[in-house]
């Protein structure tokens, strides 16, 4: 080796990272080489320096002082949130933790569920006219889907697939996808922005209900073929994204399903389902749409973390509502009962009430348990309508804890009398006559 | 080591804000001779490195990949001093419309400004090698973990950044030697 290479070795030397022959190499022409002495004199004074400077700098400790303004700021957001109310900044301070941002994906996933049988009145219904040819043949079907009203619900966005359904939904700008397999009652629910994975068992009422609707408009669809004095009423021409359509109406016990089909296809491409007290309007369809088989796979995606939680929404109880109730109420609405009480507002203030949630005083297992129970609080709520029960709400003007106020009633499945709930969340049992008028 | 990076990002993520301490004591140093360099003040680069710290927490999320976190700190910290130079320029310039007779004080440098400015002005990777192994406290080993390049590439860049920083610091030398 020559001096110039000798020198590319010295900064290794001093930093002992030679092996033992190369550092006995470098010993030896240092001894014989006065130059290359100066050199590595050079250079282990920069080391030193560097080795100063960079203690000196350590003992500057940071740790506190930005603690400090990470709680003040945190502050801050919340403070000007909580002002702002729903929207942007709620989202940001959701997304601050995984934890909180789960509490609001999980109510938001049931209550975006709850829209699955939805899907199937719709499939089944249409057979009773020209449109049926195309809806029964698909195989994918592509669709936007909207509680509410159309200006201001949630809107999602379903790819489905057979028995499976991709569904996304947006709500203050926080996305969740869920891919609902029906045939055996699970849901994977994708989290865009944690990364985060979930399993969830849909057994039960989310899937039987499905299951039973379907029944329930094909018997009503056999009627209607059979039975020609009941009517499809005949809604004539208009025009929908500047293509001419013909529109149904068919009045069930309970629904109301407006289709409207394009005048030259049959194809339906607007649906509007009044079902009890709530309208969904299924639009922007499209039939046999090519689908990437992946986007329905119950797999996660590469890169999501898939948790080791088992969630369950197969059952949910009257107690389960009542904590959606009290946590709106008491966390949002500053102690008052809403003005109303619809799938569409609750599907509106899951955001928030996620947020709700993420500050309470409890710990993060409490906090998803809680997430969950809204959830379920939600599936209870949502049921209602499609299951025929008969429910009334009351609450506007009411304020919490107001014991002779009737806020809700309604009566279960083959119960003699109904189950009314007070101002107070209590909840008492009252013959039909005895309701408050 | 980026591993443990990632377990206390995933910790800040899941509401433990407490535990961006251990971020912040790996990186203090780090981030205070990079920001020194820049900024030629102690004062300074102090409250650059905790504005820093504080972005980087509330931007975790946006963080794709926990493992570099390092590097990613070092972007926002290039932003925050940036902004901090376009507010000094700033005040600077009224400065001296309002004491035109008026000596300029000195700025208050940082212990070894000529180092840090030097280091400062280092391409991006070499100047990653030298503030890891002497402001962050790694070893080699743990710099061609980090920055995933084998161990003869660490030493040979920081043979080259050695080489790079004395042919500064002399310029440095020359040219206060020039102004006296």
């Amino acid at each position: 080796m020559n001096c110039a290479e000798y020198r590319e070795l010295l900064v290794a030397y001093i930093e002992g990272l030679l092996n033992e022959t190369e550092k006995r190499l470098v010993a030896q022409h240092l001894r014989d080489c006065a130059v290359c002495r100066a050199e590595l004199k050079q250079i282990s004074n920069l080391y030193s320096r560097l080795v100063s400077n960079g203690k000196k700098l350590a003992q500057t400790n940071l740790e506190d002082v930005v603690l400090e303004r990470i709680i003040t700021e945190q502050n801050v957001r919340l403070r000007a949130a909580s002002k702002i109310g729903a929207g942007l900044n709620i989202r940001r301070i959701i997304m601050e933790s995984r934890i909180m941002k789960f509490a609001a994906a999980a109510v938001i996933i049931v209550a975006t569920v709850l829209g699955l049988h939805l899907f199937n009145p719709f499939r089944a219904t249409v057979t009773f006219a020209d449109v049926i040819e195309p809806i029964l043949k698909a195989r994918t079907v592509v669709l936007d889907f909207i509680v509410g009203s159309e200006e201001t619900g949630p809107v999602m966005h379903d790819i489905i697939v057979g028995s499976k359904i991709r569904r996304t939904i947006t709500i203050s700008n926080m996305e969740t996808i869920m891919i609902i397999d029906l045939d055996n009652a699970k849901m994977l629910t994708l989290d865009p922005s944690s990364k985060g994975a979930a399993l969830v068992d849909i057994k039960g009422y989310l899937r039987e209900g499905t299951r039973n609707l379907i029944e329930f408009v094909r018997n009503a669809v056999i009627r209607v073929k059979d039975r020609p004095d009941i009517p499809v009423q005949e809604l004539g021409q208009r025009e929908i994204d500047g293509r001419k359509v013909v529109g149904f109406l068919v009045r069930g016990h309970n629904e109301e399903v407006t289709i409207w089909a394009d005048a030259q296809t049959a194809q339906p491409i607007r649906i509007e389902l009044l079902l009890g007290q709530t309208l969904y309007i299924l639009k922007n369809i499209k039939f046999d749409v090519p689908v990437d088989e992946t986007l329905i796979s119950m797999e996660p995606p590469a890169g999501y973390t898939l948790s080791d939680k088992q969630f369950d929404m197969s059952q949910f109880t009257e107690q389960d509502f009542i904590t959606v109730l009290r946590l709106w109420v008491e966390h949002v609405l500053g102690g008052s009962f809403p003005q109303s009480l619809t799938v569409g507002d609750l599907m509106s203030l899951t955001p928030r009430l996620g947020e709700k949630i993420g500050q309470l005083n409890i710990s993060d297992e409490e906090k998803t348990q809680l997430g969950m129970t809204l959830g379920r609080g939600f599936v209870f709520f949502q049921q209602m309508g499609p299951s025929g029960i008969d429910w009334h709400y009351a609450g506007s003007g009411v304020k919490l804890g107001e014991a002779d106020k009737a806020i809700f009633w309604y009566r279960p499945k083959g119960s003699a009398t109904y189950r009314v709930i007070y101002g107070d969340l209590s909840v008492k049992d009252v013959a039909p006559d005895d309701l408050p008028k | 080591m980026p591993e443990t990076d990632r377990y206390y990002i995933e910790r800040c993520l899941d509401g433990h804000p407490d535990d961006f301490r251990y971020l912040v004591r790996s990186y203090q140093a780090v981030l205070l001779a990079h920001l020194a360099g820049k900024l030629g003040n102690k004062d300074k680069a102090e409250e650059a490195a905790q504005e820093s710290f504080v972005r980087a927490y509330f931007g975790l999320k946006s963080l794709n990949k926990p493992e570099s976190f390092f590097c990613w700190l070092f972007g926002i910290a290039d932003r925050v001093a940036k902004e901090h130079q376009r507010r000094e320029q700033i005040r600077q310039q009224r400065e001296t419309i309002r004491s035109f007779s008026e000596e300029n004080p000195s700025p208050e440098l940082s212990q070894d400004y000529a180092l840090e400015a030097a280091i400062a002005g280092l391409p991006e990777t070499y100047r990653q090698v030298i503030l890891l192994r002497y402001y962050g406290g790694q070893s080699c080993n743990q710099i061609a973990d980090k920055l995933d390049m084998p161990l003869g590439t660490v030493t040979k860049t920081l043979s080259r950044a050695y080489a790079m920083l004395r042919q500064s610091l002399q310029q440095h030398e020359r040219s206060e030697v020039g102004e006296v």
